[in-house]
C-alpha cells in the first residue's frame, strides 16, 4: 500500500500557472479534481504523471521524492483524456503492452485475469476502433492496472459515456477502490460520479486551489459559481446579475446576503396551492415534471428562479404566465467566493 | 398513385449529382490521358522487336540493376536520416524550425542541374572533401556514391515530409499512455510513433525510391558514367536515364524508346505489385504489426 503526498506543487504550461497544490492520497482513496475547463486540471494530472515539467513542491512516494523521474519510473498509471488506446494493437495487446516493454515474455498468460475480470476476452482480438465507449473505457483501466501502477491518473473517465456504461464502469471503479486499494486521482465533470466515487474533492479556479475537502463540506460551502452548478445548486447568480437589480427587489436581498462572487441555493419549495404564499412573487415561465416533482421556473423583477412544487403530483400545478408567490429560505443560501473551507 | 394521392411503394431516387460527376470524370480523365499518352507514343515508337531486343540488352539490364542498386541505398539512408529529422521537425518544437523545414523544401524545387553543380563543386577533385571521401573509401565522382549521394539529396525530402506529417498526425495522448505504461521515449518511438506513421512514411519512402530511379540532371554532372568501386563492383555502366539520354543523343530515339518501354515495364509492375499488395492487406506495414 503506497501513500502519496504532494507538497506545494506548481507547474507552468505557456503562460497558465499551476498551484500550488497540496494532496495527501491514501490508498483505496479517491480524489476528484473539479474546476471550469481550462482551470488547470489535465495540467495537474500531466505534472503528477510527469509530462509537465514542475516548479517548485514535491510529489512524495511513501516518502521519497518523485518530483523529477521520468513518467516511466513514478509507478502512476495516466489515463488520459480519449483514453490514449493504441489503435494498431488489439485489446489483448493494448492490455499486454505494459509487460511487454518490460521485457516479459508471460505477458500473454500474466493479462488473462485482466482479461476476464474486465470481461474483455472475447473482445481480445478487436481493435479499439471496434469497441464501445464502456468497452473501450473497460481496455483502458485493465490496461493501466498491467502496469501495477501505485496510483491512478483518469482524466475524464465519464466522457461521451451512455447511462449505462457509466453504470458499469462505476461498479468497476468501485471494486478497483476495495480490491486493489490503489489511490485514483479523478478528473471528471460529471457530478454523479464524483459523489458516487470521491472521498475527497479539490477544487481548481485558475489554476489556484479553491476547495480542498469533504463532499459535505463542498456542498455547504460552494466556492464559486462552477462548484455551486457543478454540486447541484440550480439557483446561482454571480455577483454582476445580482449588481444590476433594483432595489427592494428579490436581487437586492440576494445581494445583501451575497459573498463576493455571488449566492446559492437549492431550489425553494413552494408552499399549498397556487398561488401560493411568500415574500416574492413572479411570472410563472415553466413547469415540467421532474422526480422530485413538479420544476417551477420564475421570472421575478428580472431574476430566473427554479422552484420545487412537492410531490404528490399530479397536484394543483401553476399555469405558465400567470403569477405565484414563493419565499427563499435565508438557511438555504451559500454565499460564493468567502474562501471555501480547507482550501 | 393511390387513392389519396399517396405514392405506391417502391424504390425511389434521390438526386444524383451526375453533372457534377461528369465534370469530375472528365477533368480526372484530362490528367490520366496526360499520364498515358506519352507511355503509348513510347511503346509505339519502338517496335515490339526492338523492345524484346533492349530486354536481352545486358547493357540496359547493367543500368538498371545500378539504378535500382543506388536507388535502394538512397532509400535505406533515407530511413535512416530522414525519418529522425521528421520526427524531430513534427514532436520537437524549437528556435529555427521554419529555416530547416524551408531547407528541407529546397532540394524539391531547386533545378537538379544545379544540385549535380553544387555537389560536384563540394568534391571536386583536388577539394578537401574529395581528399576525405577518397580516404575514407567513399569516392563519389563518377561512382555509386556520386549517384546515390545525388539521389538522396533529391530525393529524401519526400520522405522527410511524408515522416513530418505522419508523426504530427499522432495524438499526444497516445505517447504519454505509453509512457506511463512504462515505457522509456525510445521504446514508445518504436512501440507507438513508429507504427502508426509507418504507412505514411512508407508512401514517402515510395516517392524517394521513384524519385531516385527517375533522377537525371544532378547525375549527369556527379556521376555521368559509373565505374566499379564501394558496393558496385559491376562492369562500368551509367543510370538507366543517362543511359537513355545517350542514345536520344545519339540520335537513336527507336533505341531510346525501346530502353524506356524495358524500364516502364519493370516499374510498372513494381508499382502494381506494391498496390496489389496493399489492397489485399498483406504488407506488413498496414498492421502496423513491422515492428513490436
Amino acid at each position: 500500500m503506497t501513500r502519496w503526498s504532494v507538497e506545494g506543487l506548481t507547474s507552468r504550461l505557456d503562460r497558465f500557472r499551476l498551484g500550488p497544490v497540496d494532496l495527501a492520497l491514501e490508498p483505496g482513496r479517491v480524489v476528484a479534481v473539479l474546476g471550469s475547463s481550462g482551470s488547470g486540471k489535465t495540467t495537474l494530472l500531466r505534472t503528477l504523471a510527469g509530462f509537465v515539467p514542475p516548479g517548485d513542491g514535491r510529489i512524495l512516494r511513501d516518502g521519497a521524492d518523485i518530483t523529477c523521474r521520468a513518467p516511466e519510473r513514478r509507478g502512476v498509471g495516466y489515463v488520459p483524456q480519449g483514453l490514449g488506446l493504441f489503435p494498431h494493437r488489439t485489446v489483448e495487446r493494448n492490455v499486454m503492452y505494459p509487460l511487454e516493454v518490460r521485457g516479459r515474455v508471460d505477458a500473454r498468460a500474466k493479462v488473462r485475469p485482466l482479461l476476464e475480470r474486465f470481461d474483455l476476452v472475447r473482445l481480445a482480438p478487436r481493435y479499439p476502433a471496434r469497441l464501445s465507449g464502456g468497452e473501450r473505457e473497460r481496455v483502458a483501466l485493465a490496461r493501466a492496472l498491467a502496469a501495477e501502477p501505485e496510483l491512478v491518473l483518469w482524466d475524464e473517465p465519464w466522457q461521451g459515456l451512455d447511462v449505462e456504461a457509466r453504470h458499469e464502469l462505476g461498479v468497476v471503479l468501485e471494486e478497483l477502490r476495495e480490491t486493489e486499494r490503489i489511490p485514483v486521482v479523478l478528473v471528471t465533470h460529471d457530478p454523479s460520479l464524483a459523489f458516487s466515487s470521491a472521498d475527497s474533492f479539490l477544487v481548481l479556479r485558475a489554476g489556484a486551489v479553491a476547495f480542498r475537502g469533504g463532499a459535505t463540506e463542498l456542498l455547504h460551502r460552494p466556492t464559486d459559481p462552477f462548484v455551486a452548478r457543478f454540486v447541484g445548486f440550480e439557483n446561482v447568480y454571480d455577483r454582476a446579475a445580482l449588481d444590476a437589480a433594483p432595489n427592494g427587489s428579490l436581487g437586492a436581498w440576494l445581494r445583501e446576503r451575497a459573498g463576493p462572487d455571488g449566492i446559492a441555493f437549492a431550489r425553494p419549495p413552494l408552499a399549498g396551492a397556487p398561488p401560493f404564499a411568500g415574500r416574492w412573487d413572479g411570472t410563472v415561465r415553466s413547469a415540467r415534471p421532474s422526480p422530485e416533482g413538479t420544476a417551477v421556473t420564475v421570472l421575478a423583477q428580472g431574476l430566473s428562479i427554479a422552484l420545487r412544487l412537492a410531490p404528490p403530483t399530479p397536484g394543483p400545478v401553476p399555469t405558465v404566465g400567470g403569477r405565484i408567490r414563493f419565499d427563499v429560505p435565508e438557511e438555504s443560501l451559500r454565499p460564493l467566493g468567502t474562501g471555501g473551507s480547507a482550501a | 398513385m393511390r387513392p389519396g394521392g399517396e405514392r405506391a411503394p417502391g424504390r425511389r431516387r434521390l438526386p444524383s449529382g451526375r453533372p457534377w460527376l461528369a465534370l469530375q470524370i472528365v477533368l480526372a480523365g484530362s490528367l490520366l490521358l496526360l499520364f498515358v499518352l506519352p507511355l503509348y507514343a513510347l511503346f509505339t515508337y519502338a517496335s515490339p522487336a526492338q523492345i524484346v531486343a533492349a530486354w536481352h540488352d545486358p547493357v540496359v539490364w547493367q543500368a538498371i540493376d545500378l539504378t535500382f542498386y543506388a536507388s535502394g541505398i538512397a532509400v535505406l539512408a533515407a530511413v535512416v536520416g530522414a525519418i529522425p529529422l521528421g520526427y524531430l521537425l513534427a514532436r520537437r518544437p524549437f528556435k529555427g524550425r521554419s529555416l530547416v523545414e524551408a531547407v528541407v523544401g529546397l532540394p524539391v524545387v531547386v533545378p537538379h542541374l544545379l544540385v549535380g553543380l553544387g555537389l560536384f563543386l563540394l568534391v571536386i577533385p583536388g577539394s578537401p572533401l574529395y581528399r576525405f571521401t577518397n580516404a575514407i573509401g567513399f569516392p563519389v565522382y563518377d561512382t555509386i556514391w556520386g549517384v546515390v549521394l545525388v539521389m538522396v539529396f533529391v530525393s529524401a525530402p519526400y520522405t522527410v515530409l511524408a515522416a513530418d506529417l505522419s508523426f504530427r498526425a499522432i495524438d499526444d495522448r497516445m505517447l504519454e499512455a505509453s509512457r506511463s505504461l512504462g515505457a522509456g521515449p525510445a521504446t514508445a518511438f518504436l512501440t507507438v510513433s513508429l507504427p502508426l506513421a509507418l504507412r505514411g512514411i512508407v508512401a514517402g519512402l515510395l516517392l524517394t525510391w521513384a524519385r531516385s530511379v527517375s533522377e537525371i540532371g544532378g547525375i549527369l554532372i556527379l556521376a555521368y558514367t559509373v565505374y566499379p568501386g564501394g558496393p558496385y563492383s559491376g562492369p562500368v555502366t551509367s543510370t538507366l536515364s543517362v543511359l537513355v539520354y545517350n542514345l536520344f543523343q545519339a540520335g537513336n530515339l527507336a533505341g531510346a524508346a525501346a530502353v524506356s518501354c524495358v524500364f516502364l515495364l519493370v516499374a510498372f509492375a513494381l508499382f502494381l505489385l506494391v498496390r496489389i499488395g496493399e489492397r489485399v492487406g498483406w504488407l506488413p506495414w498496414q498492421r502496423g504489426e513491422l515492428l513490436p
